[in-house]
């Protein structure tokens, strides 16, 4: 059995989440103001920051299942940060608390305010109305949080196994686990992205939104990861424990993830412009055109062109620091993203604006950076709390010498 | 004698007996060389000193060749040979052309993996002298061979039987044509 003491995180860790925090409590001091004055504003900002830092603790929940599922080297070295990136569940319900009290007291989200005669909202019923998303929403947080808890739970009791057995036995738990309990975070992701960003546009439908999401946070926590991991490799314990093959691994699996999203999102774009119905196109319109325009165009080439082509290069998924930055700007893509559905959505005060013009707040970087901050600061202290590898694992020293082969 | 060999070949147990000989075999200058394992080793391509295949940038022709004769055939079809409109829509409708260009692009490249591996590999290959080797067909199974081919320009028959003899094996055999 491998000593915990050997695989202890870096000092550093402490330090990166004091700075974060630093810049987190700025920008939420900024935040707060900013949105005493525009409340609608503030919390569509707060929604676009939500769902991006809120989708890479979710993703990493569903990464640590798949990872159980497929096994293999990169997910033994992934595992720990992707289970504090789980860990921080807590900090992301109460970062969810604002958008419950817009909701609650009907100053964000368009639907708070469309009449109960409006045929939408009169098809959908009590299943639309702010008490009932409320109340979902911390039934998703709920079981999300219940799944990251049981295989926290485990993974701690695996550390502390005193025997071979007793570890196998927890993995292959851990393994049937996740198994079907994906199954079940991938239908409570389609509801939870449905009600959180989907119901910005309530007249608007998509079926493959769901997926979207599971593709898109996974991909943004994958890509959050890898930066992790890469800045960590310089420094014991990780420097012992990286190799370049994990790098290729993961970089294939960016790869990979980066073109299911854009499967996704081009399928529900080819369907409604096949279609050509109005209610469907509305969607679209506003955001094919100036500004969202320019942006959606950047998504083509930035999100998806520009990644892919470079990633086919084995080159750059071997080398940490290359692989890490293309990561960071695929991150970079992913706010953008959310963005380009957020941004456009109907407005409950239209500011003198025409439905779906071009308006950047500087609440949408306030928020964003002020939940990021204090998400960072939660995850460090997270990830420093345990060995930064699973270090009963069964597969750990196969996962080890992996890395290291060519 | 020596006339009619194909090569000389090692038998090892351990797939660590065949990478360490392997790196000695390169380091001696030897570069018609082939190792042979009932599972992937992949640390024996750089011991043999087995550069990068070209295979990679062949599919990626490939690919690149299957999206721009899609988008020819549905240019061909839908501006030049048979304009209609459809939907209301222009007669060069890109959305609409991205399915079968995706297709082809994967047809394309998948054709060319699987063609291109084969043709590379110089297979199908009906007759191979290291099958001449009655115990060669473990190497499906439990054991690891070494070959230097006759051709090889250091090749001289005394020398390299030598060789493979100080290499620790746990038989040397000549592999006749």
């Amino acid at each position: 059995m491998a000593d915990a003491q050997d695989f202890k995180a870096p000092q550093s860790l402490g330090h990166w989440g004091t700075v974060s925090l630093g810049i987190g409590a700025i920008a939420l001091v900024a935040w707060v103001i900013g949105t005493y004055f525009n409340v609608e504003q503030g919390l569509r900002s707060w929604i676009l920051g939500f769902i991006f830092w809120g989708g890479i603790a979710i993703g990493s929940l569903g990464l640590l299942m798949l990872q159980y599922l497929t096994g293999g080297a990169w997910g033994v070295v992934l595992r720990r940060p992707l289970e504090a990136g789980t860990r921080t569940l807590p900090l992301v319900i109460l970062l969810f608390l604002p958008i419950v009290y817009g909701v609650a007291t009907h100053q964000v989200y368009e639907w708070t305010h469309l009449p109960a005669t409006d045929p939408v909202m009169a098809q959908r019923g009590i299943f639309m109305t702010p008490w009932a998303w409320i109340l979902r929403g911390f039934i998703f947080l709920g079981l999300f949080s219940l799944m990251a808890y049981l295989l926290n739970k485990w993974s701690a009791d695996q550390d502390s196994a005193s025997s071979f057995d007793d570890s196998s036995k927890l993995l292959e738990k851990m393994s049937k686990f996740s198994g079907p309990t994906l199954v079940i975070y991938c239908l409570v992701v389609t509801f939870a992205s449905v009600d959180w960003v989907l119901s910005l546009d309530p007249h608007w439908f998509s079926t493959i939104w769901g997926l979207l999401y599971v593709v898109g946070w996974a991909l943004s926590c994958l890509c959050f990861m890898v930066a992790i991991l890469a800045s960590l490799v310089d420094h014991e314990p990780m420097k012992k424990v990286l190799g370049k093959r994990h790098f290729h691994d993961l970089g294939k699996l960016i790869l990979a993830l980066v073109m299911v999203w854009a499967y996704f999102s081009f399928a529900q774009y080819l369907v409604v412009w096949s279609g050509n119905i109005p209610e469907e196109t509305a969607y679209y319109i506003p955001r094919i055109k100036g500004g969202w325009g320019w942006i959606g165009a950047s998504l083509i080439f930035l999100h998806f062109a520009f990644p892919f082509l470079v990633l086919l290069q084995q080159d750059f998924k071997r080398h940490a620091k290359w692989l890490a930055g293309i990561a960071i700007f695929v991150l970079v893509m992913r706010v953008f993203d959310y963005y380009w559905q957020v941004g456009p959505s109907a407005r409950i005060s239209s500011l003198g604006l025409e439905s779906g013009a071009f308006y950047i707040s500087w609440l949408d970087f306030a928020a964003p950076i002020a939940i990021g901050g204090l998400w960072l600061w939660w995850f460090f202290g997270q990830l420093a709390k345990r060995p930064l590898v699973p270090v009963n694992d069964p597969y750990l020293e196969e996962a080890i010498e992996f890395g290291h082969g060519h | 004698m020596s006339e009619n060999i194909y090569g000389i070949m090692a038998e090892f147990d351990t797939p660590t007996q065949l990478v360490d000989a392997a790196v000695k075999v390169r380091d001696a200058g030897y570069t018609k060389t082939d190792g042979f394992s009932p599972f992937p080793l992949h640390d024996i391509d750089e011991a043999l000193g087995i550069k990068r295949s070209v295979l990679p940038y062949l599919i990626l022709t490939g690919g690149i060749t299957g999206l721009l004769s899609a988008l020819g055939l549905v240019y061909f079809v839908h501006v030049i040979d048979y304009p209609i409109i459809v939907g209301g829509r222009g007669h060069f409708s890109l959305p609409a052309f991205i399915p079968p260009m995706f297709e082809l692009t994967i047809l394309f490249a998948a054709f060319t993996a699987v063609f291109g591996m084969l043709f590379l590999n110089g297979l199908p290959s009906p007759y191979h002298p290291v099958f001449n080797i009655p115990r060669f067909a473990l190497a499906s199974r439990e054991k690891f061979f070494l070959l230097i081919e006759s051709r090889d320009p250091l090749y001289d028959y005394e020398k390299v039987r030598a060789f493979m003899e100080s290499l620790s094996p746990q038989e040397v055999f000549d592999v006749p044509e």
